[in-house]
């Protein structure tokens, strides 16, 4: 079943990247013609192999100790150097709710 | 609005917990070498991995994980020694990658339990009727099945699954009830996920049954507790009182974002309100023994969310539930839930309806408000999180973890009872905070019986009533207060040397000074005459005195006793034995 | 002294030992070549000479102390810039991270940097990593040395292009699905993908968290053996999880004898659509070479190659979308200016900062990971992954590698591909090691017989064998050394390994 515009639109609010103008159309045709592309591997879902989610065999538990990593760790001038809007010592983000109506 | 009491007559509520707590004994992040941040200044704990760098990558801490099993081994879940951490997105900044890292339809621990004693006042909020076969049924149609899915962990059951599984389990009611809010990539797959892990003996669970005194004992199972990390924290500007709506900016402080976070899930199996926050309470009790986190529901570090629905007694349909947030206390937790049974017992009495939505608790205005309208599930899109590798804990691993456990609060408690000969109440009090449970034994090490029931309850009342009176920053272990000091007390008591008032005074002067009760007893005078010839002089002054009343006594006025002894008292300045001066006045009056 | 470029990175390192020339002058000879081939190149985004030359200077004076040098000292060294080093910026050829200023080195750029390699700037890539171009950088494209109307192939496009145009004797890329392999085929030179896990990807940034692995590009199997043993020094990163021990004995390998080895053929791959004759008749020729050289050739099956596409274009926008969900604008990157809510403003900066393919995989990513659709598409293509891995498994218990093209055809025109669709295509002979994890390298194997343009064979090995690759590939380049004719008119300037691109050869960068 091919994906609308609207299915589209909803997918470009979820993942916060806002289509404009001729993007939607755009973007629509290119979901179905990838999405039809894949339609290959459907043909593996088979019941008796077992997914890889880790490419790399047997490694399983890998862990640090609990100990500080002060090296690491970032000045504040650091942290927020690549930032675009802080204020003090914060991140700054505009209002989340909006204006309320 | 009807009272709980009644509509809980009526009316079955089906509760389910999930309580949040954070690891804050360890000394660094989940997946980061950052120190844990209690009260620094914003963004002084932060490095590549915590601020969702680009490039950066996760490691876990190893003891993190140690603790979320002995919080499994702690709770009777089967540890599951093959799990995975997920990625669960959403976009919001308090996480700093736009996705959390969590754990999928496996998590670390799986199927616990814990049975809860219920006494006193709070055994009273579940009716006659909730009890034997009736509670067989509820139970049986309240939880999901075999398979244990309820609506909250369904959420965080993304193994979607190839394996056309969707048959191979009916579904369980209380999923399908709630299916409607199921923020997982599918449901159905999930299912066939766990079908491998053994589930809950529910052959094996005791259906509560009411004692002569009113108790009953509940068993309350826990689906899972999974592992994950914390969010930052935000403080929005501009808008009233720190509130989100009409705030013209939020500030974004990462100190706490990757903090140890551990989730526990309860099956819906708690029916009233007092459930609920003894389950909390004895929660946190363990968590407090096996030292991972100071549970402090004040500053945030564990957290309670409440889902709850109403049925008509006898149905096995279950309601449509509301999410509870701002459950910051145990009496919040045990007023929001009984506010909102009522509230929801109202609506269906009117022939309305209950929304699926989540609901703000507001302890002053005491009432549950809106916080939001679940129309469509959300969709986190889960899945497996390729930069972590899985997860095959090893036997030597869990046992390690199963060694370093302390003697949990059940088991003191029984000990206690057992060896020490205290009240069960007492025992179950001392038992539950480490610290109060070292200082009692240490206090009333060779006593038994009534030695030991007055230092249980000097330390149950003068003890923690005095720290509580210093406030939150006052402990057990820096108060200054000594076990020998109370001992000594104890000794002073049982001798008959104070009265009990007299103990209240001397353990205020013992606390303030540092010096020893005895010292005190004597420098002040204040040890208690126990000589009768003493004492029947004074008897005898008073009995002049008050003839009056002396013969209001003999002509059958037993309350007058208590005036007398009083004027015994006060001729003493204090010092008699009030139980001798009883015993004496009754003799000179028959 | 003739340009710095016909020089080896282990003839660079052995001459500053040796004092023939010191690490300062060699960093100076390669801005210089830098300076006057950029114009017609564009490899890089930013060349760093304050940090190379202050990193020259500390190497010369260790020299002057009597210290030992490490391998790689005085080694100019381009790096993709999709990965972090402080000092620089890490851009990932993206407007979003435009002004982005590295605050961490990423561990391959330590280690490289450990090994004595001087930093002399970032490279091009495709727009993080999306794309078999270079054409996406949101900055500028990149031109093939070999004909400046072509593409260097991508996503390490700079990275291949540098080292062809003898900019640089080493590169690092990275290679999510041929990121690294296509463009050296493009480009003339050799580059390896190692085992998953072989190189710590901490401080890289992330494409496809299964799929990425760094490696690195050189005009020689040699030099690209000595840069994967300083990448592998030290063995397991701590702050990367799936990063595992391997021993660093790859340079030894160069130059051993394959004879009585088994090479592996797969008859499917050498009749597949849209393999050019030229790159077909070059692969050929590189298995009767092997065989020359004493190896056996063995028919080897892989029967779920067909999936491997598919499977990658779920794993791989999947991953995408999670992996660049963090860029929002906030902490780091693009904000768009003036946003009454943080809905808006993250909406914005996302579409104004990510270009149209950063887009498009992560919208295919994240309704790929959707309820319902997940299910579907997710797990057949972990299972498709698992299947594949088997086939190699399989395959390599008859051989000890398996050769095969790198690229389906030679380097193609700016814009020649428009659509998407049809530019994953281009990725058909590396996906598939992506998708099981194991290592591959691209050896080049001359000029084809009818574009005239760097055809190029691909070796590849079992998990963790990847020294194989370095024992197979130097004696496939032995084989072509010398042979006339097999690199045009320049065939005579040089012994083992591939020549500079003839047009920019000795251009500036005199020693």
């Amino acid at each position: 079943m091919a994906l609308s515009e609207n299915d589209v639109r909803a997918i470009a609010d979820y993942a916060r990247i806002a289509l404009e103008g001729e993007e939607l159309a755009q973007m629509t045709s290119y979901m179905n013609d990838a999405v039809s592309m894949l339609e290959p591997v459907l043909a593996y879902d088979l019941p008796d192999v077992e997914p890889t989610f880790h490419p790399i065999g047997s490694l399983s538990n890998v862990m640090r100790g609990d100990a500080e990593d002060a090296e690491r760790g970032f000045t504040i001038d650091e942290a927020l150097g690549n930032a675009a809007s802080s204020r003090d010592r914060s991140f700054r983000v505009p209002s989340i709710l909006g204006e309320e109506e | 609005m009807r009272e709980l009491n009644e509509v809980l007559q009526d009316w079955e509520a089906v509760i389910g917990l999930e309580i949040h707590t954070e690891l804050t004994t360890l000394e660094t992040k989940m997946f980061c070498g950052c120190k844990l941040s209690h009260d620094d200044e914003p963004n002084t704990h932060v490095c590549p991995v915590c601020l969702g760098l680009p490039g950066a990558l996760p490691v876990p801490n190893r003891r993190a994980i140690e603790y979320i099993v002995k919080a499994g081994l702690a709770t009777n879940c089967e540890i599951q020694k093959h799990s995975m951490f997920y990625r669960k997105h959403y976009f919001y900044p308090d996480m700093a990658k736009n996705f959390q890292t969590t754990q999928g339809p496996v998590a670390f621990c799986m199927h616990g339990r814990l049975d809860l004693e219920v006494s006193g006042r709070g055994a009273e909020e579940r009716p006659a009727c909730a009890f034997g076969a009736a509670e067989a049924e509820s139970l049986a149609s309240a939880s999901a099945g075999a398979v244990g899915l309820s609506a909250s962990m369904a959420r965080d059951l993304p193994e979607g699954a190839g394996q056309r599984g969707r048959s191979q389990l009916s579904q369980p009611s209380h999923a399908q009830a709630e299916s409607a809010d199921l923020g997982t990539n599918d449901l159905a797959p999930a299912a066939s996920a766990l079908a491998g892990l053994a589930s809950y003996d529910t052959a094996s669970l005791a259906v509560p049954e009411r004692r002569d005194d009113g108790s009953y004992t509940v068993p309350i199972r826990i689906l899972r507790i999974h592992m994950e990390e914390d969010a930052a924290k935000m403080v929005h500007v501009g808008g009233e009182e720190g509130r989100i709506g009409g705030a013209t900016e939020s500030l974004i402080d990462y100190n706490r974002c990757g903090t140890p976070l551990i989730e526990l899930v309860t099956e819906p199996d708690l029916r009233t309100p007092e459930e609920a926050r003894l389950f909390m309470e004895k929660l946190r009790r363990i968590f407090l023994t096996l030292g991972i986190s100071d549970c402090s529901m004040e500053k945030g570090s564990m957290r309670c969310d409440g889902n709850v629905s109403l049925r008509r007694r006898g149905s096995t349909k279950l309601g449509t539930k509301t999410e509870l947030k701002n459950l910051n206390s145990f009496k919040a937790l045990h007023d929001g839930l009984a506010y909102e049974i009522c509230r929801q017992a109202e609506v269906l009495e009117e022939g309305g309806e209950i929304y699926q939505e989540t609901r703000h608790w507001e302890p002053s205005r005491k009432r549950t408000v809106v916080m939001r309208t679940k129309e469509t599930a959300d969709d986190y899109r889960f899945f497996p999180d390729p930069d972590l590798a899985p997860f095959d804990l090893t036997d030597e691993f869990i046992d390690h973890c199963r060694a370093e456990l302390p003697e949990l609060p059940d088991a003191k408690r029984d000990r206690y009872e057992r060896d020490f000969g205290i009240k069960r109440a007492d025992a179950e009090q001392l038992a539950g905070d480490p610290d109060s449970g070292a200082f009692f034994e240490e206090a009333a090490a060779g006593m038994t019986g009534k030695a030991a029931q007055t230092v249980a309850n000097l330390i149950v009342n003068e003890l923690a009533g005095y720290l509580n009176a210093r406030g939150p920053e006052a402990t057990v272990a820096t108060c200054g207060i000594a076990p020998t000091q109370v001992a000594a007390l104890a000794r002073l008591l049982a001798e008959d040397a104070v009265s009990s008032n007299q103990a209240h005074e001397v353990f205020e002067l013992m606390a303030a000074s540092g010096e020893d009760p005895e010292r005190i007893v004597d420098e002040r005078g204040m040890r208690q005459v126990n000589d009768t010839e003493a004492l029947q002089a004074v008897v005898d002054t008073v009995l002049a005195r008050c003839a009056e009343q002396a013969q209001q006594y003999r002509d059958g006025n037993q309350k007058v006793l208590g005036f007398l002894v009083g004027q015994c008292m006060r001729e003493s300045k204090g010092s008699g034995n009030p139980k001798l001066f009883n015993e004496l006045l009754r003799n000179s009056l028959s | 002294m003739p340009s710095f470029d016909a020089l080896s990175a282990r003839e660079i390192s052995a001459g500053i030992a040796a004092g023939s020339f010191t690490a300062t002058e060699v960093t100076r000879a390669a801005l210089e070549a830098i300076d006057a081939r950029e114009p017609q190149i564009q490899a890089f985004l930013e060349v760093t000479p304050e940090l190379a030359l202050e990193r020259a200077r500390r190497i010369d004076e260790a020299r002057a102390k009597g210290a030992a040098l490490p391998p790689l000292a005085g080694v100019p060294l381009a790096i993709k810039d999709n990965m972090n080093l402080t000092g620089t910026h890490t851009t990932c050829a993206s407007r979003m991270l435009e002004s982005y200023e590295s605050p961490y080195t990423a561990t391959c750029v330590a280690r490289m940097l450990a090994a004595g390699c001087i930093p002399v700037g970032k490279a091009n890539m495709d727009e993080f990593a999306f794309g078999s171009s270079t054409d996406t950088s949101a900055f500028h494209p990149t031109n093939n040395p070999w004909d400046t109307e072509r593409v260097p192939g991508g996503s390490s496009g700079g990275s291949a292009a540098a080292v062809a145009a003898g900019e640089v004797p080493l590169a690092l890329g990275s290679d999510t699905g041929g990121s690294i392999r296509q463009p050296a085929a493009l480009c003339g030179v050799v580059g390896m993908k190692p085992t998953y896990g072989a190189v710590s990807r901490y401080g890289v940034v992330a494409f496809g968290s299964s799929l990425d692995q760094v490696g690195p590009f050189g005009r020689s199997v040699e030099d690209v053996a000595l840069a994967m043993d300083a990448l592998v020094a030290g063995g397991h990163d701590p702050f990367d999880s799936t990063s595992q021990d391997v021993a660093p004995r790859f340079a030894e390998q160069a130059g051993t004898d394959i004879a009585g080895k088994r090479v592996g053929i797969i008859p499917a791959f050498m009749e597949a659509e849209g393999l050019t004759s030229e790159v077909r008749a070059a692969v050929e020729s590189a298995a009767s070479e092997l065989a020359a050289a004493g190896a056996e050739l063995v028919d080897v099956d892989l029967p779920h190659l067909a999936a491997a596409i598919a499977a990658y274009y779920v794993i791989g926008p999947a991953e995408a979308f999670s992996n660049l969900a963090r860029f929002d604008g906030i902490r780091y990157g693009y904000q768009e200016p003036d946003c009454a809510t943080l809905a808006a403003q993250s909406a914005l900066s996302r579409a104004h900062g990510f270009g149209a393919e950063a887009k498009r995989r992560q919208m295919l990513g994240a309704y790929l990971l959707s309820s319902g659709v997940y299910d579907k598409y997710y797990y057949a293509a972990q299972k498709a992954r698992t299947l594949i891995t088997e086939d190699y498994r399989r395959a390599f218990e008859q051989v000890d590698v398996i050769l095969m093209p790198a690229s389906p055809r030679t380097a193609f025109k700016h814009g020649e591909i428009s659509d998407p669709t049809q530019m994953y295509l281009a990725d058909l002979f590396t996906i598939s090691i992506n998708i099981a994890g194991n290592g591959g390298i691209t050896v080049p194997l001359g000029l084809g017989a009818e574009s005239g343009l760097p055809v190029a064979a691909q070796l590849v090995a079992p998990a963790f064998k990847d020294e194989r690759l370095i024992a197979f590939g130097s004696a496939l380049e032995q084989a072509y050394a010398g042979k006339v004719g097999v690199w045009g008119e320049v065939a005579a300037m040089h012994g083992a390994g591939a020549p500079v691109a003839p047009v920019y050869a000795g251009k500036g960068g005199e020693l």
